[in-house]
């Protein structure tokens, strides 16, 4: 028994099952997670190794080479760049996507473990990071303060972070901006000297006074007691009174030489948060959890750890990842929420009648509702693309019900009994449905195959529609028939009201119908005339193509931009500081839409990676500035990024500045693209003279912002040379006298502080007056083994000099990258002009530039769409030709795929969108959706003919009769796009290209199906009757 | 005994099954899935691409008396849809076993 015959014959049976499904599908949705991509593993890791003392150069040569050269061997490597720099060689190896990266991990590390004996001896062991999204943090926390300055840092640790780490799946905790206590003991020097003393002194006798020291235990009489002397400050002051030792038969104390402040560390990071300078709370979550989960979590915590705090203690969360994702995916569920609707409207309209409406859109709860249960038994989330997904195959899931429920139809009206009707009309059309679903999934599963950066962002997409679509098929051959065979009845009576509402509707759709035979009939008498024009339309719609800019991917608003500023190297961070507060007052009255500014400033105290990896200075300032939600603000993050730099350009003390419109946010077209161009080469020199006229070609070009130059400028540095032969004379070893000079400046931790099971570092240094000066290094005393002082300038010298820049490496060859970002441009155009100008340059020998970066990534993805492209065409052509079981017949269909373009550039060029990958994945798409009206037309067209009509009159009774159902599943499909392709709601702007392209390639591919593919036909079939003649002649002659 | 065979749409299966039972027919023969085609204006039952239907014929040999109220019912039906197709041919059973 089939399918169908089964279900209209066991209706509970049929009805039970796909309730099973719903509810299944509902359950799974609800334990869904919500997230803002499927899961990407980022592929990059980094191998950072530290060599202290050695410069850019020499770390070069000695570590980065070498690690190099053995890490190249790496399997499924992509690209391997590195950094060189003063004491450290970071080496970035970049993966193919999809590469299993605790393998490739693993391999990294196994030849790290080869190499560690040809290292040099001063380096430590080299240390593999894995970098992937789930390192970003995921919430910024401010804290501001007016009374509690001191305490903030403990207030922040005990009060907020603590029970914030508790959270399930958070990682960590940082505070930055709220200074650490800190115990220093400053020196005199002078003083120190005189009392014939050295630092290292203080610190052995503080060392030795600030501990407990168990003394073993004695018996008194039955009872054993532990003995234990308490030797631990029990306050800070304590320090004070430290015997040094004797002078002139006195005693000697620390308050004699020094002065001890319990006091806040120096040099930190400062947050200034709206022009109030506060802590910043960073939460980094655990690999593995739910962005979303634990934000609603710390929300929820937030309330009484606020209660907790002293009043003027406030917290501000500045920055909440998960709010953008829950925006992003609630107005993408309206958006399919919205498109079924419109589809629901279509349907109602064609058919006029409210059962078979129904019929129809149960299918598309059904067919959706199983995507939730795939995405739960994969593992994935609910995001941006498993929605976008649903919305794009929400308009295709009712066309095979519609075939199914007009057949039906069709036979009830001819006399059959529902029951009957149901299972014999379903069988007349089910090979045809089947067919179709092919088509689709011929287009959408190799999409689950794709590779690369592609490869991740439509696999899910892939499966869906294709899961989907499939579930849609089974639907329509087994609910469909057994609703149909129970609500359809032979004569549905029609109320007045119902008349004369769709009465108009009716009559309009009959003259549609005639109109259009007329228009086949004159097409078919000047099939020349048709024919030639349909191809001059085409051919001139490639034109427009040169016309339609090209991006990688298309850039979306969310809400955030980042800048750094850099004044010149060695500013000192008061004046940093100033120039901070001058920007927040002018841009605090310009740019009303913002409504968080976050500036830090000053040496980073790196306590996680994060702050870490970013490069921290006193001369530097790194803003966060969030805005307001997209869609309630006129200026987006690029305009308003733009007239920052304006803003920024005008100020002559900066040096240099970037604006990245979309923060550091890691994501697919969030925020702004870049170009990048790799100078590469290994003279120094010449490479810096290249990389200059690269970056004034790149100032040049339209579209292009902030160009900057991946080799820094030279550092100032104070360089101080011992001479070996002096320092041998005076008893000093060169590591020793650099220690006393790292200990004067620097300071030296000798123990710590504890109290109330808290530790604080005693630092001991020179006081900063005596610190300030370059006389002031050369003063420095250093005592020998035999305890008498040397100064430094008797034994070396302090030269001011500049620190050689850092190198970079691409694939084991010297680079600069130089970078811009861009600017309502097309990247292609962009890069195509920069590339022209290099060109034109006369480049040095050994010297080459090269495009990169996005770019590269843009070439390397298209070109995978067009193989895709044409695998998909391939196997749509089999598909077809297995049903028609003809090859011609497919070939005629396949001329609505040139229209199906010509739509594609012509929308892309009214709206004025650039040709991104996205907009591409939307054409591959097409090729499936567009000869679906094809393969409906030309199947009654031939069936018709099979009937004995001849080809003119087959293919004009069977156009007429098919025009509606080809225009009902183009509009489902079409209307289902357009809340996609007005790009409502936040972050489903990247999507947008995908909605124009395929909706402006439908309508002009079955607008011009229904006139030139019956054309086509004709002018190939014409001559069959005549062959046939002529081949029954011969056989009788 | 008259022999009656009755070649019908399939979608005439359940009215012609009522039929027989209307007039109290018990004993019939059925077969599924044949061809065939009208022999003035009847659409052809080819199950094919180009004409879909099928036909089936159910044979009963019946009492005389029965035949006409059971092709009176069979007019009924066909006149209710007759574009489906249901035609019946009446002969004599000569010896039955």
């Amino acid at each position: 028994m089939k399918l169908y015959e089964s279900a209209v014959k066991k209706p509970v049976t049929t009805a039970l099952i796909f309730i099973a499904i719903v509810v299944l599908g509902l359950f799974s949705y609800t334990k869904l997670s919500v997230d803002l991509y499927p899961e990407i593993e980022l592929n990059m890791a980094t191998v950072m190794t530290t060599y202290s003392g050695a410069s850019a150069a020499d770390i070069e040569l000695n570590l980065t080479k070498r690690l190099e050269t053995s890490l190249s061997t790496v399997s499924d490597l992509k690209k391997i760049s590195s950094n060189s720099k003063d004491n450290v060689s970071i080496i970035t190896i970049e993966f193919e996507y999809g590469t299993n990266m605790d393998e490739a991990v693993n391999d990294i590390r196994s030849v790290l473990d080869f190499q560690k004996n040809y290292l040099p001896d001063g380096a430590e062991s080299p240390v593999v990071f894995k970098y992937s999204t789930e390192m970003m943090p995921i919430m910024f926390i401010s804290a501001r303060t007016s009374q509690n300055a001191q305490g903030l840092y403990k207030i922040l640790e005990e009060k907020v972070a603590n029970p914030l780490n508790r959270i399930d799946g958070v990682a960590s905790t940082s505070i930055s901006g709220a200074p650490q206590r800190e115990i220093q003991i400053l020196t005199d020097p002078q003083k120190m000297q005189a009392y014939n003393m050295a630092d290292e002194q203080i610190a052995s006798l503080v060392a030795a006074g600030n501990s407990n020291i168990p003394a073993g235990s004695i018996d008194v009489g039955s009872d054993t007691y532990s003995v234990r002397v308490n030797g631990e400050l029990k306050e800070s002051d304590q320090i004070n009174d430290i015997i040094l030792g004797s002078y002139q038969g006195r005693n000697i104390f620390i308050k004699d030489v020094a002065v001890v402040k319990d006091t806040l560390k120096e040099r930190a990071t400062q947050v200034v948060t709206n022009g109030v300078t506060g802590a910043m709370i960073v939460v980094q979550k655990q690999s593995g959890a739910n962005v979303v989960d634990i934000a609603d979590k710390i929300n929820k915590a937030l309330p009484d750890i606020k209660a907790s705090l002293p009043p003027d203690v406030k917290l501000e969360v500045i920055l909440d990842s998960s709010e953008f994702i829950k925006d992003s995916i609630s107005s993408l569920t309206e958006t399919v929420v919205l498109a079924g609707i419109l589809v629901m409207l279509v349907v109602l309209l064609f058919l006029g009648r409210w059962r078979a409406t129904f019929i129809i859109i149960l299918t598309i709860p059904v067919s959706l509702i199983a995507a939730f249960i795939y995405l739960m038994v994969t593992g994935n989330t609910l995001n941006i693309i498993s929605l976008s997904s649903l919305s794009i195959a929400i308009g295709m899931v009712v066309d095979d019900a519609i075939v199914v429920l007009e057949n039906i139809t069709t036979h009830i009206e001819r006399g059959s009994k529902p029951k009957d009707a149901a299972i014999y009309a379903t069988n007349e059309v089910a090979v045809a449905i089947i067919a179709s679903t092919l088509t689709i999934i011929a287009v959408f599963f190799p999409l689950t195959m794709v590779t690369g950066l592609a490869g991740i962002m439509f696999k899910q997409l892939g499966w869906i529609v294709t899961i989907v679509i499939s579930v849609s098929a089974i639907v329509a051959l087994s609910l469909t028939p057994m609703l149909a065979s129970k609500l359809l009845t032979k004569d549905p009576k029609r109320s007045k009201l119902f008349n004369l509402l769709y009465g108009p509707i009716e009559r309009t759709l009959d003259s549609l119908d005639r109109g259009y035979a007329y228009l086949l009939t004159w097409a078919l008498r000047n099939r020349a005339l048709v024919i030639i024009s349909a191809a001059m339309l085409f051919i001139g719609s490639l034109f427009l193509l040169a016309r339609v800019g090209t991006d990688f991917f298309p850039a979306s608003d969310n809400a955030q931009i980042g800048l750094t500023i850099e004044l010149p190297v060695g500013t000192r961070v008061e004046h940093t500081r100033k120039l901070n507060t001058y920007l927040y007052n002018l841009w605090k009255d310009k740019y009303p839409e913002i409504e968080i500014y976050q500036s830090s400033l000053g040496q980073s105290d790196g306590s996680n990676i994060f702050m870490a990896m970013r490069s921290s200075g006193t001369y530097l300032i790194t803003y966060t500035a969030r805005l307001t939600k997209a869609s309630k603000r006129e200026r987006d993050i690029f305009e308003i990024s733009d007239e920052m730099r304006k803003d920024l350009a005008a100020i002559p003390e900066i040096y240099r500045f970037e604006v990245t419109p979309g923060g550091s946010n890691m994501g697919f077209g969030s925020g702004g693209t870049s170009l990048e161009m790799d100078v590469l080469g290994y003279n120094m020199k010449d490479a810096d003279t290249v990389a200059n006229q690269v970056a004034n070609i790149m100032r040049k070009t339209e579209g292009l912002r902030d160009i900057k130059l991946s080799r820094e400028n030279y550092t100032p540095q104070l360089q101080i040379e011992f001479d070996r032969e002096k320092l041998a004379m005076n008893g000093l070893t060169m590591t020793g006298a650099a220690t006393v000079v790292r200990n004067r400046i620097n300071g030296l931790i000798t123990s710590r502080f504890r109290e109330d099971g808290e530790e604080y570092d005693i630092v001991v240094k020179n006081e900063l007056k005596y610190r300030t000066e370059i006389e002031d290094i050369k003063n420095i005393v250093i005592y020998n083994s035999r305890g008498k002082g040397v100064r430094l300038s008797e034994v070396g010298d302090v030269i001011e000099g500049f620190a050689p820049p850092s190198i970079d490496h691409q694939d084991r060859e010297r680079v600069i990258k130089v970078t811009g970002f861009v600017y309502k441009r097309a990247l292609g155009d962009i890069a195509a002009d920069v590339q022209k100008e290099v060109d034109k340059l006369s480049l040095p020998p050994l010297m080459d530039v090269e495009v990169s970066g996005s770019v590269q990534e843009q070439q390397e993805s298209f070109s995978d769409m067009l193989t895709l492209l044409l695998l998909v065409v391939m196997l749509v052509y089999i598909v077809m030709a297995a049903q028609f079981e003809s090859f011609r017949d497919p070939f005629i269909i396949m001329f609505s795929l040139p229209f199906a373009f010509t739509g594609v550039f012509l929308a892309l060029w009214l709206t004025g969108t650039s040709l991104s990958l996205i907009a591409l994945i939307g054409a591959v798409m097409l090729v499936g959706i567009v000869v679906k009206n094809g393969i409906v037309l030309i199947d009654y067209i031939n069936l018709n003919k099979e009937r004995g009509a001849t080809v003119r009159k087959s293919v004009i009774k069977g156009g007429k009769s098919r025009l509606r159902p080809v225009l009902m599943t183009t509009l489902t499909t079409i209307l289902g796009m357009i809340p996609m392709a007005m790009g409502i709601g936040e972050g489903s702007e990247i999507w947008q290209p995908m909605g124009i392209s395929i909706i402006g390639g439908l309508s002009i591919s079955t607008i011009l199906t229904l006139i030139v593919i019956p054309t086509i036909y004709t002018s190939f079939h014409v001559g069959d009757i005549k062959r046939k003649r002529r081949a029954h002649a011969k056989k009788h002659a | 005994m008259k022999a009656i065979m009755i070649i019908y749409n399939q979608a005439h299966s359940s009215n012609v099954l009522d039929a027989l039972d209307k007039c109290s027919i018990r004993g019939f023969t059925k077969w599924e899935d044949v061809q065939g085609r009208g022999s003035s204006k009847g659409e052809p039952h080819y199950s094919s691409h180009a004409w879909p239907s099928k036909n089936m014929v159910t044979m009963a040999v019946v009492e005389p008396e029965v035949l006409p109220a059971l092709l009176a019912e069979l007019r009924k039906h066909n006149e209710e849809a007759e574009k489906q197709g249901l035609r019946a041919f009446v002969w004599e059973a000569d010896s039955v076993i």
